[in-house]
């Protein structure tokens, strides 16, 4: 489209509709604001967690209402509200909120900068789930980023500080090569909407564009070779904050890969499908092995997200190629499904196993640390138990689900070669949830106690664990999910 | 419903168990008891006269439509024999359960280890067959590592990983038949085993697939089964697990190996070729001479037993392939003619089916009753190998002596349940593959020999002093072993109890080969 008619035109007929639509938006934006201003009086820290979560609970439903439904374009296709962008979005404002209690704790200096930058980014994340277009993805995302840089930052010690320069540092790196590949994207297409591509003018600049994208992206999504900067951050981050790095950041990143390369890059999905396939396969097994011989628990979660984001990355490679061998749209929508499933789901995973950190009160935690948790509080054990489980796609839990899901649509893409690779990967996997498991339920605890077993700590856990296996229940859900899938692609 | 309701009831009983602090082996004993009754009147209800073959107490719940989930149940004759055996060795795993303050959360894991095991023999959707399947693991899991003996993490760990890693070939193969489906029957998704375990259905997917199909369903339930060579895992955890989890693995876990094979398998036995079932008969003639060889030379009596149970199963294996192999050869009709009380029409590879079907029961019996007494001998002595023990007939007759029954039955002696299920495979598989009998009887003789040689050593001979003075078992400790001691002889004396709505299963597939 040409930009100028762009302007002209569709500005003014779409203004009045985004302003319904992006009601979520700007009420979570005027809350932040709000919990800024309230820094001024002293609130107790409490308060604004409470005004933060209220509001986070009330823009989900007000998301659902405003934002689902048939799909209503504007600015020519730059924004598309439909039932697959609400979902994506609903899944990270829950991401938001997983973590608002559980930081309070830890989060003593100015904590209303630490609440509002929340909002912020969760902002940042609504927006960039309903954008077509690589420039306001790119904005999104980087509000969304530098929020993050500085959540990453919150405490004391100096581990935190280096982890979060280190994320700083690599975030701007991923950054720098998503613009480079967005300018090669315009250079082969004329256009920055992933939907508007009509010719493309140079394929050698749309392969670069490719090639820098996932570069960027890829950093971003921490996918292998890109991932070293995850482990340190994840490790040196306070605990919540790690959680929300992990999962809703993650699917953040997770959901505009899904959007670039295969909405933008739909007129050549045999390369998407040979990079991501290449990618997918080593950062799933790079993940799984490395965590392996992993003595420090947090490091051995980073891993395990890593592998973890090989597994969703999976979603892009079935419908590559399903797309590029013609296998029908039911295979593509039920691999979208079997996605926007697993992003769910893992949000409580590895949201949760990152939080029940927060019962061991040291800085730098081993897996010996955890030893004898279940003789001090059984519930809690039980709780971490049954998300290491779900991690490692043991039935009964949602992550059971998710990788079933996932595996039938690797199989009905007829991947059936990576499937069995992924199912080895996920049977490498349970190696390393299990010596968790073993040192919570059968070592004796360490002499000397670092345990921090309050409400605040405890209930996040147990919360999620239930929340894991009720995903595992909800056969219900997935139909849904699949009728919502296409809206992928506008 | 009646059906489902007991198996609520064993899922209610296994999540109450937890709120009991206290008196929690009455809990469990009871209630296991409760799970056992019931499924026992159950049966008798429909299997005892009317039975005629196929499925009863269907029931299908509808989750979720349009991907093809439904909690679908049904039971068969063979099934419900196998639940009969599963709520058994939950109920001997309740009473053999050592109590102490450590051992609370024991008896929640008997009781899951039992729910899932049912939720398994009666699930007719393949999605929660294999949810339950993996849902037995972790209980069991918990035992060894909590409760275990030596090298309880790296026993435990190695059983977990293992046996799952066979589960998700299982699940691959699951998903291969699923995904199938949906593309003969233009998109429909289903779970459900009534739609997707249909030979001819299977018969029409590509070579490879197949192939991989029939390998990912074989390697996962003979990795539980266990059978040459994916048994490794087995003499670790049996020796590391505490008896009630022992009991579990050598009656449980080998259940469901075997209801996979001829619970899942048989009724599609038309997609075998030949090939892969004499592969099969030869797995199982190598696991039996194998571990009988093996079992020889151990010195631990748990460990020596955990071999002469994967032996006993290797008969399981050879029935299965032997069967269907010799069963190819007749007609459809013939099939459905097949009555036991006629030898002319019974004789065509239902004799080694049944035969095989009969051997899980008997196996798992005289399992639980070896490994109950093996428990007792250990706690009066704390000594399990057989250089330590020595005579202790002299201080504890009646203990040896049922010892000696469990040991004698396990060897096949005739009159006790051991015998018939070998007998039949024996006499049965000469039909379809004569020479190779000569392996089957080098296996028994070695077999018999160290359950010989095992009780000379252990029970007989001079009196080993330093074991000092050892009470013999007390009378609730006897009326245990004597209980299931009798249901050992009264299979044994009178096999058509389980051998009637065996053949009647076989019968009602309607001819094996012909489809």
């Amino acid at each position: 489209m040409n930009p100028y008619v762009f302007f002209t035109t569709s500005i003014t007929s779409g203004l009045s509709g985004v302003l319904v639509h992006y009601s979520s938006v700007f009420f979570l934006g005027i809350v932040g604001f709000i919990i800024l201003a309230l820094g001024i009086f002293r609130i107790d820290k409490r308060i604004t967690a409470g005004i933060t979560f209220a509001a986070m609970a009330i823009s989900l439903p007000v998301l659902y209402f405003t934002t689902s439904g048939p799909a209503v374009s504007m600015f020519g296709g730059t924004i598309i509200f439909n039932d697959f962008g609400t979902y994506f979005a609903m899944v990270m404002v829950i991401s938001s909120m997983f973590i608002v209690f559980p930081a309070l704790q830890k989060i003593n200096l100015k904590s209303e900068v630490f609440y509002a930058l929340l909002l912020f980014i969760t902002v940042g994340m609504i927006i960039a789930a309903f954008s077509y277009n690589i420039i306001t993805i790119f904005i999104a995302f980087e509000s969304v980023s530098i929020g993050t840089y500085v959540l990453a930052s919150f405490g004391k010690d100096r581990r935190t500080l280096e982890a979060s320069i280190k994320y700083f540092f690599t975030g701007t790196v991923g950054t720098a090569f998503i613009i480079f590949g967005a300018s090669f994207f315009f250079m082969a297409t004329s256009t920055f909407n992933l939907r508007g591509i009509t010719t493309v003018n140079s394929p050698e600049a749309f392969l670069i564009a490719l090639a820098f994208l996932i570069i960027g992206f890829g950093f971003k999504m921490a996918l292998f070779p890109l991932h070293q900067w995850a482990l340190d951050t994840y490790d040196g981050t306070e605990n919540s904050v790690s959680a929300f790095l992990s999962s809703g950041t993650k699917i953040l990143a997770f959901l505009i890969i899904l959007r670039i390369f295969l909405v933008g890059f739909s007129s050549d999905l045999q390369s998407v499908y040979y990079f991501f396939v290449i990618i997918a396969i080593l950062t799933m097994t790079y993940g799984n092995i490395a965590a392996l011989s992993q003595n420090n628990l947090k490091r051995l979660l980073g891993y395990s997200s890593i592998a973890q984001a090989g597994y969703l990355i999976l979603v892009v490679v079935i419908v590559a190629y399903s797309a590029t061998n013609k296998l029908g749209s039911s295979v593509i929508d039920f691999a979208i499904a079997a996605g926007m499933f697993y992003s769910l789901v893992y949000i409580f995973m590895k949201g949760g196993a990152f939080i029940t950190m927060n019962v061991i009160s040291k800085e730098k935690i081993e897996l010996s640390d955890i030893s004898g948790l279940a003789k001090r509080s059984p519930a809690t054990a039980v709780s971490f138990a049954i998300i290491l489980l779900a991690l490692a796609g043991i039935p009964l839990t949602g992550g059971f689900m998710a990788k079933y899901y996932l595996f039938i649509a690797l199989i009905s893409g007829q991947l059936w070669w990576l499937a069995i690779i992924a199912i080895l990967n996920s049977a490498i996997s349970v190696f390393y949830y299990l010596r968790v498991i073993q040192q919570m339920f059968w070592k004796e605890p360490q002499k000397k106690d670092t345990f921090n077993l309050t409400g605040w700590t405890k209930s996040p856990v147990i919360i999620s664990a239930i929340i894991v296996v009720a995903l595992g229940l909800a056969y219900a859900m997935f139909p849904v999910l699949i009728s919502a899938a296409g809206g992928l692609f506008g | 419903m009646f059906l489902l309701a007991i198996f609520i009831i064993s899922i209610l009983v296994s999540i109450g168990s937890f709120a009991f602090t206290s008196r929690r082996k009455e809990y469990a004993i009871i209630s296991s008891a409760v799970v056992m009754v019931l499924t026992v009147v159950y049966s008798l209800l429909h299997f005892a006269s009317s039975y005629s073959g196929g499925y009863v107490s269907v029931s299908n719940i509808a989750l979720s439509t349009s991907t093809g989930i439904y909690f679908s149940t049904a039971v068969t004759g063979f099934t419900d024999w196998l639940l009969i055996l599963g709520t058994v060795i939950i109920f001997i795993a309740a009473l053999i359960t050592k109590d102490n303050k450590d051992s609370r959360t024991m008896y929640s894991y008997i009781l899951i280890a039992g729910a899932g095991l049912y939720g398994i023999l009666i699930s007719r959707n393949f999605l929660f067959f294999y949810i339950f399947w993996e849902v037995v693991l972790i209980p069991v899991y918990f035992m060894i590592g909590q409760f275990g003996g030596k090298n309880k993490d790296s026993a435990s760990m190695k059983f977990f990983v293992y046996t799952q890693f066979g589960s998700l070939f299982i699940l691959l193969a699951i998903l291969t038949l699923y995904n199938f489906y949906s593309l003969s029957h233009s998109g429909v998704l289903t779970f459900q085993m009534s739609a997707l375990l249909n030979t001819s259905f299977i018969n029409t997917i590509p070579v490879l697939w197949k192939d991989f199909l029939i390998f990912g369903f074989l390697f996962g339930f003979l990795v539980k089964m266990p059978s040459f060579p994916v048994h490794s895992w087995l003499p670790d955890s049996y020796e590391s697990a505490p008896f009630p989890g022992t009991v579990i693995l050598a009656g449980g876990l080998s259940v469901m190996g075997g209801y996979g094979l001829f619970g899942i398998l048989l009724p599609v036995s038309g997609i075998f070729s030949s090939t892969v079932l004499y592969v099969l008969i030869l797995l199982g003639i190598i696991s039996l001479i194998y571990f009988a060889l093996t079992a020889m030379f151990q010195q631990s009596l748990k460990r020596m037993m955990a071999f002469a149970s994967a032996a006993a199963m290797g008969f399981v294996t050879i029935a299965f392939g032997a069967g269907i192999l010799e069963a190819g050869t007749i007609s459809a009709s013939a099939y459905a003619s097949a009555n036991i009380y006629n030898y002319s029409t019974f004789y065509s590879g239902i004799l080694e089916l049944s035969g095989g079907m009969f051997q899980i029961v008997a196996h798992g019996l005289i399992m639980a009753m070896i490994f109950a007494t093996l428990y007792f001998i250990t706690e009066k002595t704390g000594k399990q190998t057989m250089m330590n023990l020595g005579g202790i007939f002299r201080e504890a007759p009646v203990l040896s002596s049922l010892f000696l029954a469990g040991l004698l039955a396990s060897l096949g002696l005739p009159g006790l349940a051991g015998f018939i299920g070998e007998f039949s495979i024996f006499v049965g598989s000469f039909q379809a593959i004569s020479w190779i009998i000569f392996f089957l009887i080098f296996g028994m003789i070695i077999t018999a020999s160290y359950h010989i040689w095992a009780a000379q050593k252990s029970l007989f001979g001079p009196y080993n002093e330093n074991l000092g003075k050892i009470g013999d078992i007390n009378s609730k400790e006897i009326s245990i072993l004597m209980g299931l001691l009798i249901m050992i002889f009264i299979i044994g004396i009178v096999p058509n109890l389980v051998y009637v709505p065996l053949v009647s299963y076989i019968a009602h597939l309607g001819g094996i080969g012909a489809l």
